[in-house]
């Protein structure tokens, strides 16, 4: 009876642990969704003190990496957690550092878009970037739902996405290699484009990394380096009655 | 007679029979207490019959009609299916009335979610679904800040004080500003209430850039005003009858330069939310020279006491620390008269830092002080217009104490005088010479 309450407890305390860092692995989410959205309005709107702001920010996206990461490494020593719940903290470890990453990127943009600001605007005033940040910081929200929610059905749609991405990053390569062939004098600004370009088009492969971790936390499967057509039918297929959208 | 005292009666009759006749067979055969105990047996066994039907129908009851038997068997039987009737009955009036208020709550144009001690979600109405994009199935027992990650919201969900609403920006989707306040209620449940405030955002937006727009387009032509008036008013061939009307047209450009820059500066500061960090400012120094151009005016309070009593910088933005000081210690000199005392007070305690501005002037009647920090609110017309200020002054003040988490409170008794209170959160305070870049984190 004693023993039977006392492990009761022990996992309780588990869970509790556990919870708080799911938690604070979301706050960092939310906080890095906050950045890269306000780095894409500096460039777009011309805010250079809010891009310098963005900059300026990353270092607490750094501070939190290390305090989860901390977290972590505490509960593996102390807790040895098994199957789940290893694989929960073996994800969490690993959507940290992409996160981070995300934040790298997004003080990079800041960071040109305060420079971007003082310089003349082109005419189209940004759109292409405007619309590939809205679908990266879209990718990156429902990366961090399907975490939040352990959602493996978002978590393939927001993998597939990626392709959008790198599409999109295509594109606007190549209108901006047409710009610098018409007009030499836009090649600085045409480059430093290019720059936050790159940069969400990299955020886009940490989303996509971060949604292969959820499906790694709820199936144990790691499905990097393989199509996700294949993932999808192995996932169906392979273990029939899968909790869908609810799992 | 109740039909139950009947039926007791009956029983106790029935009883009596049994015996009776049991004996009486006994007493014929030769055993009468044989008889008797097989009499009693027998009534036993159809008591325990009973029972058992009894019993049975109560297992079954959902499906099963109840055992038709009489007497007092049938009393009970009946009382138990009143009971059970009226416990039915308070039931489903009592799902109902569940029902309309669920149902109510789910019209409402305002979203309602519910969240438990655990501040997981416990259940939400459509609006909530829909501005927050949260399922029906799958979200309930889910904590809401893993969904809601806007850190706005984290700190104000972490934090304590629920008593004003705070917006953030809708998460996917189009741009648009979400209101979220928290109502606590129960043992540790939290009702969480969300607006749809693009609306509102928006306009308050586009009133701000027309305050600010207006203000810059007509700071151009006042200069060229101003600019004419100096020269009139230096020139020495000037018509001494029109001496005093250039004085006074000059007078009034000044003040609406005056009014200007307060605007725009206003406007400026609405821009922006709450500053993050800042730099130290040393509130002594800015103190003793707030006192000096206090004792710097043509007319002043003949003395300007300084009271520093915490060594504590305070940080924050310095500009706009030194605008709001001087705004209050400007008003406290402006509505002195010159044999009055103003006096500066700065201190620290576990509640944080406070900067008081005492003045021993007219003072200013209880129902105004709410209104104080409004644009262009006036105590009395007569009053304010002669001393030249712009009557932004205090909304000034309330901004940048908004901006760096700080409120002010006001007291003022008639004809003794009046105190400015700014006080400001433990975290703004920081010991001096300590270069500092982020106060808050």
């Amino acid at each position: 009876m004693e023993t039977a309450d006392l492990s009761h407890h022990i996992s309780r305390r588990f869970n509790e642990d556990l919870e708080r860092v799911r938690s604070k692995v979301l706050g960092m989410g939310g906080f890095v969704e906050q950045q890269l959205r306000k780095a894409i309005t500096a460039l777009v709107e011309g805010d250079s003190s809010l891009g310098e702001s963005v900059a300026l920010d990353d270092h607490q996206v750094n501070n939190m990496e290390v305090a989860i990461d901390e977290d972590c490494s505490k509960i593996l020593a102390t807790r040895a957690p098994a199957a789940g719940d290893l694989r929960v903290i073996v994800a969490i470890i690993k959507t940290i550092t992409d996160l981070e990453r995300i934040g790298d990127e997004g003080e990079k943009i800041g960071y040109i878009a305060s420079r971007l600001a003082t310089m003349e605007r082109p005419a189209d005033k940004y759109r292409e970037i405007k619309h590939l940040g809205r679908v990266v910081s879209d990718m990156v929200h429902d990366a961090l739902d399907a975490f939040a929610r352990m959602d493996v059905d978002s978590a393939l749609r927001v993998a597939r996405q990626d392709r959008l991405v790198d599409e999109e990053y295509e594109a606007i390569q190549r209108q901006s290699i047409t710009f610098m062939m018409e007009d030499p004098r836009t090649i600085r600004r045409a480059l430093d484009v290019m720059w936050v370009v790159r940069a969400l088009e990299r955020i886009g492969d940490h989303a996509k990394n971060i949604s292969e971790y959820v499906i790694y936390m709820v199936h144990g499967k790691d499905i990097r380096h393989t199509s996700l057509d294949d993932v999808e039918r192995e996932l169906r297929d392979g273990r029939p009655g899968l909790p869908g959208a609810t799992a | 007679m109740q039909p139950a005292t009947q039926a007791w009666w009956f029983a106790a009759v029935r009883l009596l029979g049994t015996v009776l006749l049991g004996s009486t067979v006994g007493w014929l055969f030769g055993n009468t207490w044989g008889g008797l105990a097989c009499a009693l047996v027998l009534h036993l066994a159809w008591v325990l019959a009973n029972l058992f039907r009894l019993e049975w129908w109560l297992r079954h009851r959902s499906y099963a009609d109840p055992p038709d038997v009489g007497g007092v068997w049938g009393e009970i039987i009946a009382q138990i299916v009143r009971l059970h009737r009226r416990k039915r009955f308070h039931k489903q009036r009592f799902v109902q009335l569940m029902r309309q208020l669920q149902r109510s709550t789910a019209a409402l144009p305002d979203g309602v979610v519910i969240l438990n001690a655990q501040r997981e979600i416990v259940w939400f109405n459509r609006m909530a679904g829909r501005l927050l994009n949260l399922r029906r199935v799958g979200d309930l027992g889910m904590r809401v800040e893993h969904l809601l990650r806007a850190p706005e919201f984290v700190r104000y969900l972490a934090g304590h004080d629920f008593s004003n609403p705070v917006t953030v920006r809708t998460t996917s989707g189009e741009d648009g500003f979400l209101s979220l306040q928290v109502a606590p209620y129960g043992e540790g449940q939290l009702l969480l209430l969300v607006r749809d405030v693009t609306r509102q955002m928006r306009l308050e937006a586009v009133r701000r850039d027309f305050v600010a727009n207006a203000s810059h387009e007509l700071r151009s032509p006042l200069t060229v005003i101003s600019g004419y008036l100096e020269t009139l008013a230096q020139e020495g061939g000037l018509d001494p009858e029109l001496k005093g009307p250039v004085a006074e047209m000059r007078r009034q450009a000044e003040r609406m330069t005056t009014i200007i820059r307060d605007l725009l500066e206003l406007s400026r500061l609405e821009e922006t939310e709450e500053i993050e960090g800042g730099v130290p400012v040393d509130v002594a120094a800015l103190a003793a020279l707030l006192r000096k151009d206090v004792l710097a005016r043509p007319v002043h309070p003949h003395e300007v006491r300084l009271r520093i009593e915490s060594p504590l910088q305070l940080v924050g933005d310095e500009p706009e620390i030194h605008s709001a000081f001087s705004n209050l210690v400007d008003n406290a000199a402006k509505y002195t008269p010159a044999e009055g005392s103003i006096e500066i007070r700065w201190w620290a305690d576990e509640e944080g830092g406070h900067f008081a501005v005492t003045d021993t002037g007219m003072g200013i009647p209880p129902e105004h002080i709410p209104r104080l920090t409004e644009r262009f609110y006036r105590v009395d017309r007569g009053r304010s217009r002669a001393t030249g200020g712009s009557g932004l002054g205090l909304a000034i003040v309330k901004h940048v104490l908004q901006r760096h988490g700080a409120r002010l409170e006001v007291q003022s008794e008639i004809d003794a005088g009046s105190c400015f209170v700014c006080h400001f959160p433990p975290q703004r305070l920081v010991p001096a010479q300590r270069a500092l870049t982020s106060a808050t984190g």
